[in-house]
């Protein structure tokens, strides 16, 4: 900006991690498709045995998805995810094979959204949502523990409050 | 406007009457055309009697409906920009269609549109209705304004590079063909001259004659479909009245069309920056064109088109304008190095490398004519000059108050952006940019495309990007120095 700022180097990663049974959650959802398409595959056999070939391929396949859905991917992920907000920001790191790191100035948040899935509500995890006037611009932390979340909505909309003007 | 409306709504339900008088003159009772035209004039005139408008301290509200009544109100300091829409029968009888949009996308019912007002009452309306506070009584005319772009018949010379006139004809020869005039061609007296000639030249010059009528064609279609569009296309700043916080931002205006007259009046307040794109024939022609990033207007398509191709120099002009910088729009751009240049040359190399290997194995087997080698290696040209040009127009700039990102070769675009307006930062890198040691940014913001992506800097690069356009950036706790 106009006055030369001391030059930024880096942006240091956001310090907390979700919470401690994201993996297991995320494993846990990862494995339904690959469960679902591996009893699928033994119909396919109980009604049409030919084809020895092609039913080992397809378990293998089945095989290869699954263990890297429940046994690489949420580790990967939970290594990945960070977040933390500062009076000013809410900034985040997520994904696995493609990572983003994002940060939105809270004056500019409109609206904090929590979701529980079904397997969120069994293990007391939620998601949380901030959407901006950007649809390119929604910063979303996800596997929180509930009441870390309910803290983090709080938080939100205690500073969110305190901004003016119609965030565009 | 009372004797007017009853003409709209028969000509609108003009399918409906024709259906009436056939069934009218099938049945052998004509009264079933003078019921259908009763039952539409009066339609019209309910129409007319139960719609109203008005306009309050803090908003305006639209009451229509006949059977089903209906109240949409919007809040007046959401207007983002009025506009103007008058086809043909509109323009003859002096009247036009003034709709007003907020942020939102509106579409149909939500859309806040007053049909047929008086095209004198129009400048006064939208003076009423763009003032963010209460207008005093009385509103003036607003004072002339400065002449951004006036459509020059110059600009005709960028249209046949579109596709659109091909595009046309396409549709056509597609709906013709659904409605099976193929068949009655073939059986007419004129396909079957058309076929007999065919034969008497030969494949070769018959396709080579069709080519070039349909090419013809398309020229014709598209440089008259842009005379039709942009004639008469008129921009201009104007003064606007102040707002709340006191101060003038103005209003940007625009008008176009020769024979369905459109006007289009933004709130200078959002504007956010402009883009410049061109297509790579447009940008071989040295022609621009240029559209406007702005709340509440949808980046792409037509709605925020400021000018259509035209020489890049006018176009260059008008934002410098707009943006009152002349080194943003024209600067030169940073470019992003040697690892985005190999990104740009490995992916549009692959390919042809790949058919190459196969050509030679193929070749050294079975043999292949030299033709194809002919082919491969013109395919093999053109996209190493497409990653040549896609690595030469790679860039970035920031300076005070703006982002500029530029990209892209077949539609090269320069995104000029606020940084004002600039509402979050995504880092990004797929698993290959992470080995690559390359990144592409994102600036979210609340206008236009809502994303405009600096693609491929060096990784170390994207935040200090970030900082120097946006202060919270650099200012936030996890900046490191």
């Amino acid at each position: 900006m106009d006055s030369p700022a001391p030059r930024l180097v880096e942006m240091a990663d956001p310090a907390y991690p979700p919470s401690r049974s994201a993996p297991l959650v995320w494993a846990l959802g990862g494995a339904v498709p690959w469960l679902i398409l591996a009893v699928g595959q033994l119909l396919w056999i109980a009604v049409d045995p030919r084809n020895f070939w092609l039913h080992g391929l397809a378990a293998a396949v089945t095989v290869l998805g699954a263990v890297v859905s429940v046994g690489v991917v949420p580790v990967w992920r939970y290594r990945v995810h960070r977040w933390e907000i500062s009076p000013q920001a809410v900034y985040t790191r997520s994904g696995w094979l493609v990572q983003e790191r994002r940060i939105a100035p809270i004056s500019r948040v409109q609206t904090v959204d929590t979701y529980r899935g079904p397997l969120d509500r069994l293990f007391g995890l939620a998601n949380v949502t901030m959407t901006t006037a950007s649809s390119a611009g929604a910063v979303r932390i996800v596997a929180l523990d509930a009441a870390v979340a309910d803290q983090v909505v709080a938080q939100l909309t205690d500073i969110a409050a305190i901004g003016s003007g119609d965030a565009t | 406007m009372l004797l007017v409306h009853p003409v709209h709504e028969v000509l609108r339900q003009l399918p409906l009457l024709v259906g009436a008088i056939v069934l009218g003159s099938a049945t052998g009772n004509p009264m079933w055309a003078v019921a259908a035209l009763a039952v539409t004039v009066g339609l019209g005139l309910a129409r007319w009697f139960t719609t109203t408008y008005r306009i309050e301290p803090d908003e305006v509200q639209l009451r229509t409906g006949v059977l089903q009544r209906k109240m949409l109100s919007v809040p007046r300091n959401r207007i983002r920009s009025v506009q103007t829409d008058a086809r043909l029968l509109h323009r003859l009888l002096g009247l036009t269609v003034l709709r007003v949009s907020t942020g939102q996308e509106a579409k149909g019912d939500g859309a806040f549109e007053l049909d047929a007002v008086d095209v004198g009452e129009v400048p006064r309306l939208r003076a009423l209705l763009l003032a963010r506070s209460p207008a005093p009584a009385g509103v003036a005319a607003p004072a002339p304004g400065t002449l951004l772009a006036r459509w020059q018949p110059s600009w005709l010379r960028y249209s046949p590079l579109s596709l659109s006139g091909l595009l046309m004809i396409l549709a056509a020869i597609g709906v013709a063909s659904q409605a099976g005039a193929g068949e009655a061609l073939q059986r007419s007296n004129v396909g079957q001259a058309g076929l007999e000639a065919a034969e008497r030249f030969g494949a070769a010059a018959t396709v080579t004659v069709v080519a070039v009528a349909v090419l013809v064609a398309s020229v014709l279609l598209a440089v008259l479909r842009s005379l039709v569009t942009y004639g008469n296309l008129v921009l201009k700043r104007e003064p606007g009245t102040a707002g709340a916080d006191g101060a003038e931002a103005g209003v940007l205006y625009l008008q176009r069309g020769l024979l369905r007259v459109r006007e289009y009046t933004y709130d200078m307040r959002r504007l956010r920056g402009g883009t410049l794109r061109q297509p790579l024939l447009v940008r071989a022609f040295g022609g621009a064109r240029l559209d406007a990033v702005m709340t509440g207007v949808n980046g792409a398509g037509e709605s925020s088109l400021l000018l259509p191709s035209c020489p890049a120099a006018t176009a260059e002009a008008v934002l410098a304008g707009l943006v009152d910088d002349p080194e943003v729009v024209s600067g030169p751009v940073i470019a992003h190095g040697s690892a985005a240049a190999r990104r740009r040359w490995t992916r549009a190399l692959v390919l042809p490398v790949l058919a190459g290997v196969v050509l030679a194995v193929v070749a050294s087997t079975v043999g292949t004519p030299l033709g194809l080698w002919l082919l491969w290696a013109v395919v093999t040209a053109a996209a190493a000059a497409l990653a040549a040009d896609r690595v030469g127009s790679l860039g970035h700039r920031v300076s005070t108050g703006w982002l500029v990102t530029r990209s892209g070769s077949l539609e090269r675009r320069r995104d000029c952006i606020a940084t004002a307006g600039i509402i979050g930062w995504t880092v990004r890198q797929t698993l290959m940019q992470r080995r690559a040691g390359v990144a592409t940014l994102v600036a979210a913001t609340a206008a236009g495309t809502k994303r405009y992506e600096v693609i491929d800097v060096p990784a170390g690069q994207a935040w200090v990007i970030a900082a120097q356009a946006s202060s919270w950036v650099a200012d936030s706790i996890w900046a490191v120095r």
